[in-house]
């Protein structure tokens, strides 16, 4: 089957972010194609490039940049929702006149056609919040 | 499925609007999925059927106006507006004055409603 | 046919919310805060049970939380088999 998930929530409060994650992960162990991950509205803080986490506690970018470099998963940060949370690529820093880019590359910065996209294409869409 | 044998979608607001992010990225993403051209309804429930209260002025605190976006719904062809009739009762919502066209549902009617999409987003 | 994910806590109205269209033919699976709902002996539990849908929890956020697997009306899975379950149910519903 394919999925897709929407990811609404922060990585750093609540559960939804931490759990798509590790879905994630077992939806592709399990054989399925994982068309794409979609972050919206705080979701899209999953892509911040700057975060520093004790050494005793796990840090969410690892397993979300593992997905996309071992199995080439497409990540992908909603642009109007990036922007309001401070999460810019080179391009967007350029563009708004930012001193640098704050969202780690492996996430694309994309419209909600993305989002879109993936429900059109997908057998499963798994929102996760919260 | 939709009949041309697209995939339906649901979007579910259960957040009041301005005070949190999601009834609006809620809202932007029933626009932007008839926009291009997918099948899309709304279900407002719980706290979502806030969405409808007439007399709403976001730009008081500096955010867009929830009220206006949803006027323009059948604009883009977005029609189906369902309601929580429960919730609108219990926040004494003036249905008759609300931005835009609903059809109240009781929870039975929700369940029969949400069960008949091919994909649910919950906001 | 609805798969529900419950991530929030039985006062919360996400909790009330799920409980009021859940039906029977549905799954519930806790996870989150949501596990706190299966704390035994507690009215929440009997209100989920009451519902006539399937009931599963997250084990690893029920173990991390403290909340121990309950001794009948919930079943206890892991990720995989949360991955499961959303084959097995074409649509799913977040609340939280």
């Amino acid at each position: 089957m394919i999925y897709s998930l929407l990811v609404l929530s922060s990585p750093i409060s609540g559960h939804g972010s931490r759990n798509a994650a590790e879905f994630a992960q077992c939806v592709i162990a399990r054989g399925h194609s994982l068309h794409r991950v979609f972050f919206l509205d705080t979701g899209t803080l999953a892509s911040a490039a700057n975060c520093v986490f004790p050494q005793d506690e796990a840090d969410p970018l690892r397993t979300w940049v593992a997905l996309a470099e071992q199995h080439a998963v497409e990540l992908v940060i909603c642009v109007s929702s990036a922007l309001k949370h401070g999460m810019l690529d080179q391009v967007e820093a350029a563009r708004h006149e930012r001193p640098g880019p704050t969202a780690n590359p492996i996430f694309t910065v994309s419209g909600l056609g993305q989002l879109v996209d993936a429900c059109a294409n997908s057998d499963r869409l798994i929102t996760f919040g919260g | 499925m939709a009949a041309n044998g697209k995939k339906s979608m649901l979007i579910v607001l259960r957040h009041s609007p301005y005070g949190s992010s999601l009834a609006k990225a809620g809202l932007d993403t029933v626009l932007a999925t008839a926009a291009f051209s997918q099948p899309v309804d709304l279900l407002l429930l719980g706290d979502g059927v806030l969405q409808l209260q007439p007399d709403q002025d976001g730009h008081r605190i500096g955010q867009k106006n929830v009220g206006r976006q949803l006027s323009s719904l059948p604009l883009y062809d977005i029609n189906h507006v369902y309601v929580d009739a429960e919730a609108v009762t219990r926040y004494n919502v003036d249905i008759s004055r609300a931005p835009v066209d609903t059809r109240m549902l009781d929870k039975e009617e929700l369940h029969q409603l949400m069960a008949g999409y091919d994909h649910l987003l919950g906001f | 046919m609805i798969l529900h994910t419950l991530n929030a806590a039985p006062s919360s109205a996400a909790f009330e919310d799920c409980l009021s269209v859940a039906r029977s033919g549905d799954a519930i699976v806790l996870m989150g805060d949501g596990v706190y709902a299966a704390l035994s002996g507690t009215r929440a539990w009997e209100e989920l049970q009451s519902k006539g849908a399937e009931l599963y929890l997250l084990n690893s956020d029920a173990l991390a939380l403290g909340v121990m697997q309950p001794t009948e009306g919930g079943n206890w899975i892991d990720m995989d088999g949360f991955v499961a379950l959303t084959e097995r149910f074409p649509r799913q519903q977040a609340w939280y």
